[in-house]
């Protein structure tokens, strides 16, 4: 009986991880990327300079920009620069001309040391990955839909999975290289069960994220079927104080960042909104910055009056259950993360990577074994290696073109941030056929060398196309830029070495198979 | 951070080597039933007193988050260094534990 469990585990396991591997790997390599999304971004609009300057001074900048540009606008909102996100970005939304709609937005990023106008380039950044690694480039409730099934394989996946590896504590310390199929196996229960934490945590804590999506039942039952109503209640809508019609100066705002930080005992202020501006009955909305806590509270505020500089209200104490909804968000986000940590939930999440990487590659390699003597695949085998291929080395060279696309398109081209997310696309479906056209292992050796050569040579590329080379970024202490160039470079090391690796194994391999020849008639003789 | 990442790499060197293969791997003989308890026993407390170390320098909340992060990194070092580079996976967990006091004293 206890075989019996065991071997349906071992079957959901490996049937479960083989038909949304390729998805899992995709929505886990750009989930890895996105935490580091604002230095993704940094590097791909070089042109915002990375400056530290206090809130304050940043924030009194941006509140003369307003003041000239926008002082009859009917909200102002206001992000703040941090140490991770150079640019301090204004919008402001006029007032609407007809009751009811929205008004129009203008957004405007300005250098945060001079309060000039700054113009970056058109791109969507490190945003991109974040938004596909749950979106996956697909309309509306789609992409959503799709890549919460992902979560919830992936959980099933690695629950089977903990119950089908029989030895977790013999095996624990246990990585063998150098053995073909076992080293994979080794690789894959090591990366797994050491990670497990880190992987539990993501793939949970991603259901909770979309739980009101995924387990609807209790909302509908006690709201009656009106989900609105339950948003509604649990963020409730910002009251904003009517328009008085009588004009009033707008006190300084940067003062009231000080008295913001006292209310949340140090937290800081992320976002500010200023209704009304320049009316008597303004009002000042400062949104707390989730950075400094590992629970994440979803719009925790103080509301203050613009001209008076009056505390108006503050948002409530969090209640535990949505403490505990926002830890499972706040760990998942990793926002409060600083360097270090930050670092280590990219090394994590590059593990869980290539736990799913080398469970699809133990997948073929087992089957591929019993066809290994005649050398021709039935066509399923031979579409799970053109799937792995294209999933794992053509996603790295998607990567790497998206990046490349970056710094070669002309800054003024039209619809320049589409074509960039288009490259990433067309390069990996480039893959796929080229995939299709070779052989398994030469593809696999020629697309890791591609990686290898795009990724090694991105901080050449960005020496030649912008002034911020790593000389500069380095010297300068700009350590998103310089991190960003040797990153690359690191992973254009490690792709050189994987296809070297791939190009030798695969020519010890031919000589086994050569010298095994003469040895099989014989047998067949005897 | 640095203090527990010390910790539980000496804590998991210690827990592997109160395994016979891994002992057998790593120095050369097995060990015997004493030093195999002993290395357990020490390699518990080591990863309890990582604990400790990082949940009394940010608070439970970062403290446990970051605790996890150094237990998988050292966990993962560990085991990648220990085929390629068995030597320098004992000697790090020595410097390790050699200089934990003196990460700890910076610590408090």
């Amino acid at each position: 009986m206890k075989e019996g469990f065991r071997q349906a585990m071992a079957w959901l396991h490996t049937w479960a991880g083989l038909i949304f591997g390729w998805l899992l790997f995709a929505i886990f390599l750009t989930g890895t990327l996105a935490y580091f999304k604002d230095e993704i971004s940094h590097w791909m609009q070089p042109e915002i300079p990375a400056r530290s300057v206090s809130s304050e001074a940043s924030l009194t900048l941006a509140q003369n920009y307003l003041q000239q540009h926008a002082a009859g606008a009917s909200r102002w909102l206001i992000d703040l620069p941090d140490a991770r996100e150079p640019g301090l970005s204004v919008r402001w939304q006029q007032s609407p001309a007809k009751r009811g709609e929205r008004g129009q937005f203008t957004e405007k990023l300005l250098d945060p040391q001079t309060g000039a106008e700054v113009q970056g380039r058109e791109t969507t950044g490190g945003e991109f990955f974040y938004r596909f690694h749950f979106q996956l480039q697909m309309p509306y409730p789609w992409g959503r839909w799709l890549s919460t099934i992902a979560a919830m394989v992936m959980f099933v996946a690695l629950i089977s999975g903990i119950i089908t590896h029989k030895k977790i504590f013999k095996d624990f310390f246990t990585f063998r290289p150098r053995k073909g199929q076992r080293s994979w196996l080794d690789g894959h229960n090591a990366v797994g069960v050491l990670v497990l934490p880190f992987h539990l945590m993501i793939t949970y804590s991603s259901l909770v994220i979309f739980m009101s999506m995924v387990m609807p039942a209790s909302i509908l039952a006690s709201y009656n079927c009106d989900v609105r109503a339950f948003f509604d209640e649990v963020f409730p809508a910002s009251s904003t104080p009517e328009l008085a019609g009588k004009p009033a100066q707008l006190a300084p705002l940067a003062p009231l960042l000080e008295r913001a930080r006292e209310q949340w005992s140090g937290g800081r202020v992320g976002r500010l909104t200023v209704n009304h501006p320049g009316d008597a009955h303004a009002s000042v909305v400062l949104v707390r910055d989730g950075a400094d806590r590992v629970v994440h509270d979803f719009g925790s505020a103080v509301t203050f009056n613009g001209v008076t500089g009056h505390l108006l209200a503050t948002t409530p104490e969090q209640s535990l259950p949505r403490a505990i909804a926002g830890s499972f968000y706040g760990l998942h986000m990793g926002h409060f993360a600083g360097p270090v940590l930050r670092w280590l939930y990219f090394i994590c999440g590059l593990a869980g990577t290539a736990m799913i990487g080398t469970g699809l590659v133990v997948w073929l390699g087992k089957r591929q074994l019993k066809h290994a003597k005649s050398g021709v695949m039935p066509f399923e085998l031979r579409l799970v290696e053109v799937l792995n291929i294209a999933g794992m080395s053509g996603l790295m060279v998607a990567v790497a073109a998206f990046f490349w696309a970056n710094r070669l398109l002309p800054v003024d081209v039209a619809g320049r941030a589409d074509w960039e997310v288009n490259s990433f696309f067309i390069v990996w479906g480039l893959s796929v056929l080229h995939a299709m056209a070779r052989r398994g292992r030469a593809a696999w050796v020629e697309q890791l060398a591609l990686a290898a050569l795009l990724f090694g040579a991105v901080p050449v590329l960005n020496a030649l196309t912008t002034p911020y080379h790593l000389g500069i970024t380095l010297v300068q202490g700009d350590w998103a830029m310089a991190g960003f160039d040797l990153t690359c470079l690191g992973s254009g090391l490690f792709f050189a070495w994987a296809a070297w690796k791939m190009q030798r194994s695969g020519t010890a391999e031919a000589v086994i198979r050569q010298r095994a020849q003469p040895i099989t008639p014989e047998r067949e003789v005897n | 951070m640095l203090l527990a990442l010390l910790l539980c790499y000496g804590g998991f060197t210690a827990l592997c080597l109160s395994m016979d293969r891994h002992h057998a791997e790593l120095l050369g003989c097995k060990p015997s039933a004493r030093r195999r308890r002993g290395m357990k026993l020490g390699g518990w407390g080591l990863l309890a007193l990582s604990l400790w170390a990082a949940v009394s320098s940010t608070g439970w909340g970062l403290g446990l988050v970051e605790w996890f992060a150094v237990l998988m990194l050292s966990a993962l070092l560990l085991v990648l260094l220990m085929p390629y580079r068995p030597r320098l996976a004992l000697s790090l967990a020595g410097v390790s534990l050699l200089i934990s006091p003196v990460a700890a004293f910076a610590q408090y």
